[in-house]
C-alpha cells in the first residue's frame, strides 16, 4: 500500500460531493483517507486510478459474491478513480433513494449485459449466492421458473427493468439489504 | 397484389414485390411510425445491429440464439429492428437518461408544489454502458438534450437541483459537469481567485478562515456522531451477523426511547415540584442496608421513588386542602401547583402520548414491510433481496451462504407440498397432534397461572413470612423461573409437531410464549389489585405494589444475566471442550424480544405507583445492551432461520402494542376508576376513587365563574357521557371499513393490469414473430436471386475453360 502525498480536499470539492452523493462530510473524508491510502505514491488524488482487483479486495467488498460485477458496473474503462469510488459508496449507502438502488441492482445482477435478466443470469446469480456448484440441476431450474413465473409479467421469460423494478418495490428487505459500509470510520 | 388499405400514402413500391405477400413496406403503409424506425434505424445503427448479433454469438458461443423461444437463428434485419426496440435502444445510450431526467424536470416545473421525488413512477430504461460521446452516433443528439436538460435544471431551486442530480444514475463526473453547466452565473464568481495582488492577498485570506471554521464544523460534526450511541457497535453487529439480530439491538433503542419520554414527562410535573416542596416525614428515616437495591423498601420506602411520599395538597399554598373548597390565598409570588391532579394528568397524558407514539410507529413500519399482493413473489424476493450486502466477514458471508441454501430448498418442499396435498388420514393425523401440542402448551400456562396464584395466596396467608424483607423476593423469583422455565417446555413439545412451513413455526412459539407470559401477568394482576388490597387496609397498599413492580424489574434482570451466562457462555465451553462441537450456540432472537417486552409492560404497570421506575428500567436495559452485546460476540452465532428483518420489527412494534401497552393500559384505568386508594398515604387519600381528582377540579373550575365554564361543559358532555364515545367508535370503524374496500379494490386493478402487461407481451412475441419470418422469406429470395445469378455467369466461364482445355 502506498502513500500519497496527503492533500487535503479542497472545501468546494468537499462541499460538491456532499450535494451531489447521498453521503455525509465524515464519510466523503473517510473514503478519502481510505483511497490515499490504496492509491500508487506520489499522485494527487484525483488523478489517481485503482484497479478492479484493489477495490475487490477492500474489506467492505472482500466476501461479497457480486464483487466483480460491483466493481464492472462502477468503474469506467476497467480502473476507479475517486469520483467512481464515491459514486459506488453514494448508491449503496443508507439514505439513497430507492430507485438509484434498483437501477444499479438491475446493472449488477445483469451478467450478460443485454438489458434483461434472462434465465442465464438467475442461474449464475443462485449459484453465486450459494458459493457452490453442487446444487441440482433440478432444483436450479425449478428455482428459475418459479422466479419468471412470480415476476415475469409479460411472459417473455425475461425479466426487464420495469418487472425487476415492481417485484422489489414489493419487498422492502431490499433497502435494508442493499447497503454497504465502505469507510473504517 | 395487396389487400385493400385503409389510407394509401404516398410510398413507392420496389417493383419485386408484387404479386408476392405483404413485406415490411407495404404493411408500413398501415403505420407510419414503423416506417420511420425501421429507416432510421437501417440508417443509423446498422453498426449496432451487427454489433449486438456478434455479441450474442460470442456470449450464447456454439448453441444458438434464442431470443425468443420458437426461433433459430435471427437475420441481421431482424436484429436491427429488435436492438431498435425502446426498452433497449433508450438502455444503451446515455442520452436517453438525459432525456428522460429532461421530460421529469420539465414535470417539475408544471406543477406549482414540490413533488416527492421518491414517488415518481418510473419507465425507467436502464443504462448498460456508458458509451464515449466520441464512438456514439447520436452524439449531436445527446447533446441538445443534455442542452435542455441544462436549462431546466437552472429553472429549479439550488435544493431541489442537487436532489434531482443526486438520484440520477450517472457517473460522479458527468454530475458534475451538468451542475457546472447549470449553475448560475452569479454562483460562478463565488470560487473564482481574485485578480491583483491585494484582491487575491485577501481571496486568499478569506479562504483560510471559511476553511479553519469549516475545519471545526467537522471536529463537532465528527464530535457529535461519536456521541450518537452504539453506532459503532451495531455496525459491527450487523457485519457480523446480519440484520435480524441488529433488530434485537434497535428495538432495545426503541424502548430506551420510550422510557426516557415517559421519564421526563414524569420528573418534570411530578417529581420535579414534589422534589422542591418535600412534605413532611411520618418518623425517622430508616437505615439503608444493601438489601433495598433488590427489595425496593427500606430506606427507598418515603422517597419521591414511591406514590406514598406524594401530597395530597396544593403545594406552594401554606393553607389547607383545597378540596374543601374553602378560599385560600396562594403565597406571595408563588404558582399554586395542585398536586393530586398533576398526578392523575401527568399519568394519563403520557400514557396517551406513548399510545399515539406507539402506534405511529407500528403503522409506520407496518406501512413500509406491507405491500399489496406482497404475499407472492416470495421467490424473486430470495433470490435477489436476501444477500445481506452488509455482512463483512467471511465466517458470517458462509453462514448466510447456508442460511440462503435451506431457505431456498425449503421454500420449493413447500411449494410442492402445496400442490400435492396429504392425504385426509394425513391431514388428520396432522391435525390431531397439532391440537395436541396446543392443549399442551396451553395446559402449561394455565398450570404456571395456578402456580403463580396458589403461592400468592400462601404468601398472603403466612405472616411470619410478612416481617422478614428476604421474603419479599420469593415471589418474583419464583414468577421468574416459571418465565424461563416454561417456554423450553413448550420448545420441548413443538418438536413434536410436524410444521410444513419454518417461519409459522417461529410464529407459533412467539405465540405460546406470549400467552404464557400474559397468563402469569394476568394472576399478578388480579392479586395485586384484588388481593392485596384488602388485606392491606389501613396501610399503604399502593406503595407495596410498586415495591412489588421494582422487585420483579430487579428479579427479571438478575435471571436474564445468569440465563445469559449459563445459556451462552457456559453451553458454548462445553460444546467445545467436552464435545468438540465447531457450532456455537445460537442467538434466540424470538425468546430475548419477549423478554425485552415483558419487562417493558412491567414497567408499564408500575408507572401509577412508582414514578421512578421508567429511570430503573433505563438503567437495566443499558445494562442489558451490553451484556447481551458482550456475550452475543464472545459466545452465539446467528441463528440458522433466516429471518425477514423488515416484517419483524412491525411484529415486535406490534407485540409491543397489543397485548402488552394495552394490558398495561387497561390496568391502569381499572385502578384509577374503580379502585380505592389507600387513605393513609398518597395525593388521593380523602377520595374515593383516584379519577375523582379530576371531577373535585371541575367542580372547583365550576364555582370558580363563567369564563372558564366551557371546560366544565365539555367534561360533562364529552369525557363522561357515553354517546360521544360511541359516535367516536362508529366514524373509526367507517374509516376502516371504507380503507378495507379501497383495498380490495386496489387488488383488482392489480389483477387487470397483470393480464393486460401478459397480453402485450404476446402481441410483442407475435409481431417479432412476424418480422422474423417475413424478413426470413425476403433473405431466402435475395439469395435464391443472387445465385441464379451467379449460376448465369459461372457456365459462361466453364464453357470457355473447357474450350481453351
Amino acid at each position: 500500500m502506498g502513500q500519497c502525498l496527503r492533500y487535503q480536499m479542497h472545501w468546494e470539492d468537499l462541499e460538491e460531493y456532499q450535494a451531489l452523493t447521498f453521503l455525509t462530510r465524515n464519510e466523503i473524508l473517510c473514503i478519502h483517507d481510505t483511497f490515499l491510502k490504496l492509491c500508487p505514491p506520489g499522485k494527487y488524488y484525483k488523478e489517481a486510478t485503482l484497479t478492479m482487483d484493489q477495490v475487490s479486495s477492500l474489506p467492505a467488498l472482500r466476501v461479497n459474491p457480486f464483487r466483480d460485477r460491483i466493481c464492472r458496473v462502477f468503474s469506467h474503462k476497467g480502473v476507479f478513480s475517486f469520483e467512481d469510488v464515491l459514486g459506488m459508496a453514494s448508491v449503496f449507502s443508507e439514505q439513497a433513494c430507492p430507485s438509484l438502488k434498483i437501477e444499479y441492482a438491475f446493472r449488477i445482477y445483469d451478467f450478460n449485459e443485454n438489458g434483461f435478466i434472462d434465465e442465464e443470469d438467475l442461474q449464475r446469480i443462485i449459484l453465486r449466492l450459494l458459493n457452490s456448484d453442487d446444487m441440482s440441476e433440478d432444483l436450479l431450474m425449478d428455482l428459475t421458473n418459479h422466479v419468471l413465473s412470480e415476476s415475469d409479467l409479460d411472459n417473455d421469460n425475461m425479466l426487464s427493468f420495469s418487472e425487476f423494478e415492481h417485484a422489489m418495490a414489493k419487498s422492502p428487505d431490499f433497502m435494508n439489504s442493499f447497503r454497504i459500509h465502505f469507510w473504517g470510520c | 397484389m395487396a389487400q385493400p388499405l385503409a389510407f394509401i400514402l404516398d410510398v413507392p413500391e420496389t417493383p419485386g414485390d408484387q404479386g408476392r405477400d405483404l413485406s415490411p413496406y407495404d404493411e408500413s403503409e398501415v403505420h407510419d411510425s414503423f416506417q420511420q424506425l425501421i429507416q432510421e434505424q437501417s440508417q443509423c445503427t446498422a453498426q449496432e445491429g451487427l454489433e449486438l448479433q456478434q455479441r450474442e454469438r460470442e456470449v450464447t458461443g456454439s448453441s444458438q440464439q434464442t431470443l425468443w423461444r420458437p426461433e433459430g437463428t435471427q437475420s441481421t434485419a431482424t436484429l436491427r429492428i429488435l436492438a431498435s426496440m425502446p426498452s433497449r435502444t433508450i438502455g444503451r445510450s446515455r442520452g436517453a437518461i438525459i432525456s428522460q431526467y429532461y421530460n421529469r424536470t420539465v414535470q417539475l416545473r408544471r406543477r406549482s408544489s414540490r413533488p416527492l421525488l421518491g414517488n415518481f413512477v418510473h419507465s425507467a430504461r436502464p443504462s448498460l454502458r456508458l458509451y464515449d460521446l466520441e464512438l456514439d452516433p447520436t452524439a449531436r443528439e445527446e447533446e441538445e438534450k443534455q442542452s435542455l436538460l441544462v436549462k431546466e435544471l437552472q429553472s429549479l431551486a439550488v435544493a431541489q437541483r442537487d436532489h434531482m442530480l443526486r438520484g440520477m444514475p450517472l457517473s460522479l463526473a458527468e454530475k458534475r459537469s451538468l451542475r457546472e453547466k447549470s449553475r448560475t452565473p452569479r454562483g460562478k464568481w463565488r470560487g473564482q481567485p481574485g485578480s491583483g495582488g491585494v484582491c487575491s492577498c485577501c481571496g486568499r485570506l478569506r479562504y483560510a478562515c471559511v476553511l479553519a471554521l469549516h475545519s471545526l464544523g467537522l471536529v463537532l460534526l465528527s464530535a457529535l456522531q461519536a456521541l450518537m450511541p452504539w453506532r459503532y457497535a451495531l455496525k459491527r453487529i450487523g457485519g457480523q451477523f446480519g440484520s435480524s439480530v441488529l433488530s434485537y439491538f434497535l428495538f432495545l433503542k426503541t424502548l430506551l426511547a420510550f422510557n426516557a419520554l415517559l421519564l421526563l414527562l414524569l420528573v418534570a410535573f411530578i417529581m420535579g415540584p414534589q422534589v422542591a416542596f418535600p412534605p413532611a416525614l411520618p418518623g425517622p428515616a430508616p437505615v439503608c442496608t444493601g438489601l433495598e437495591l433488590l427489595t425496593g423498601a427500606g430506606c427507598f420506602t418515603h422517597t419521591v421513588m414511591y406514590y406514598g411520599h406524594y401530597s395530597n395538597a396544593t403545594l406552594n399554598q401554606p393553607c389547607g386542602s383545597p378540596l374543601d373548597g374553602s378560599q385560600c390565598t396562594p403565597r406571595v409570588g408563588g404558582l399554586p401547583y395542585n398536586m393530586p391532579l398533576a398526578y392523575l394528568s401527568t399519568v394519563g397524558v403520557s400514557f396517551f402520548i406513548t399510545c399515539i407514539t406507539l402506534v405511529y410507529s407500528m403503522a409506520h413500519s407496518f406501512g413500509e414491510s406491507y405491500r399489496v399482493g406482497s404475499t407472492s413473489g416470495i421467490h424473486a424476493i430470495t433470490v435477489f433481496c436476501s444477500w445481506d450486502y452488509k455482512v463483512t466477514q467471511k465466517r458470517a458471508s458462509r453462514l448466510q451462504q447456508d442460511n440462503i441454501r435451506t431457505r431456498l430448498k425449503e421454500l420449493l418442499a413447500e411449494w410442492q407440498l402445496r400442490h400435492s396435498p396429504r392425504s385426509v388420514c394425513g391431514r388428520l393425523r396432522q391435525a390431531a397432534v397439532l391440537g395436541l401440542v396446543w392443549l399442551l402448551c396451553l395446559g402449561t400456562a394455565l398450570g404456571c397461572a395456578v402456580a403463580v396464584h396458589v403461592f400468592s395466596e400462601f404468601m398472603i396467608q403466612s405472616p411470619e413470612a410478612v416481617g422478614q424483607e428476604a421474603a419479599l423476593l420469593v415471589l418474583p423469583l419464583v414468577v421468574g423461573l416459571l418465565n424461563l422455565g416454561a417456554p423450553y417446555l413448550c420448545r420441548v413439545l413443538a418438536a413434536l409437531e410436524p410444521h410444513d412451513s419454518p417461519v409459522l413455526e417461529v410464529y407459533v412459539a412467539i405465540c405460546r410464549n406470549l400467552i404464557l407470559k400474559l397468563a402469569i401477568l394476568g394472576t399478578l394482576c388480579y392479586h395485586w389489585l384484588g388481593r392485596r388490597v384488602g388485606v392491606l387496609q389501613g396501610q399503604c397498599w399502593e406503595d407495596f405494589v410498586g415495591q412489588e413492580l421494582y422487585r420483579f424489574l430487579v428479579m427479571d434482570f438478575v435471571l436474564m444475566l445468569l440465563d445469559t451466562l449459563f445459556g451462552e457462555l457456559v453451553w458454548r465451553i462445553i460444546s467445545e471442550k467436552k464435545l468438540k462441537r465447531r457450532r456455537k450456540p445460537e442467538f434466540d432472537i424470538a425468546r430475548n424480544v419477549l423478554e425485552l417486552i415483558y419487562g417493558q409492560t412491567l414497567t408499564w404497570l408500575g408507572v401509577l405507583f412508582s414514578p421512578l421506575l421508567p429511570a430503573v428500567q433505563i438503567i437495566k436495559l443499558l445494562l442489558v445492551f451490553y451484556v447481551k452485546k458482550t456475550s452475543l460476540l464472545a459466545n452465539c452465532q446467528a441463528p440458522r432461520r433466516p429471518w425477514l428483518a423488515s416484517h419483524m420489527s412491525t411484529v415486535f412494534l406490534t407485540l409491543l402494542c397489543f397485548p402488552a401497552f394495552l394490558g398495561a393500559a387497561v390496568f391502569l384505568c381499572y385502578a384509577v376508576w374503580q379502585v380505592k386508594p389507600s387513605s393513609t398515604c398518597g395525593p388521593f387519600r380523602t377520595l374515593d376513587t383516584m379519577y375523582e381528582a379530576g371531577r373535585v377540579w371541575v367542580r372547583h373550575l365550576e364555582a370558580a365563574g363563567p369564563r372558564v365554564s366551557w371546560l366544565p361543559w365539555v367534561h360533562r358532555y364529552l369525557g363522561e357521557n357515553t354517546f360521544f364515545v360511541f359516535l367516536v367508535s362508529a366514524l373509526l370503524l367507517a374509516v376502516i371499513y371504507l380503507n378495507i374496500q379501497v383495498v380490495r379494490g386496489q387488488r383488482k386493478v392489480i389483477c387487470l393490469l397483470k393480464e393486460q402487461i401478459s397480453n402485450e407481451g404476446e402481441d410483442k412475441i407475435f409481431l417479432i414473430n412476424k418480422l422474423h419470418s417475413i424478413y426470413e422469406r425476403k433473405e431466402r429470395e435475395e439469395r435464391s436471386r443472387v445465385g441464379t445469378t451467379e449460376e448465369a455467369a459461372a457456365p459462361p466461364a466453364l464453357l470457355t475453360d473447357e474450350q481453351d482445355a
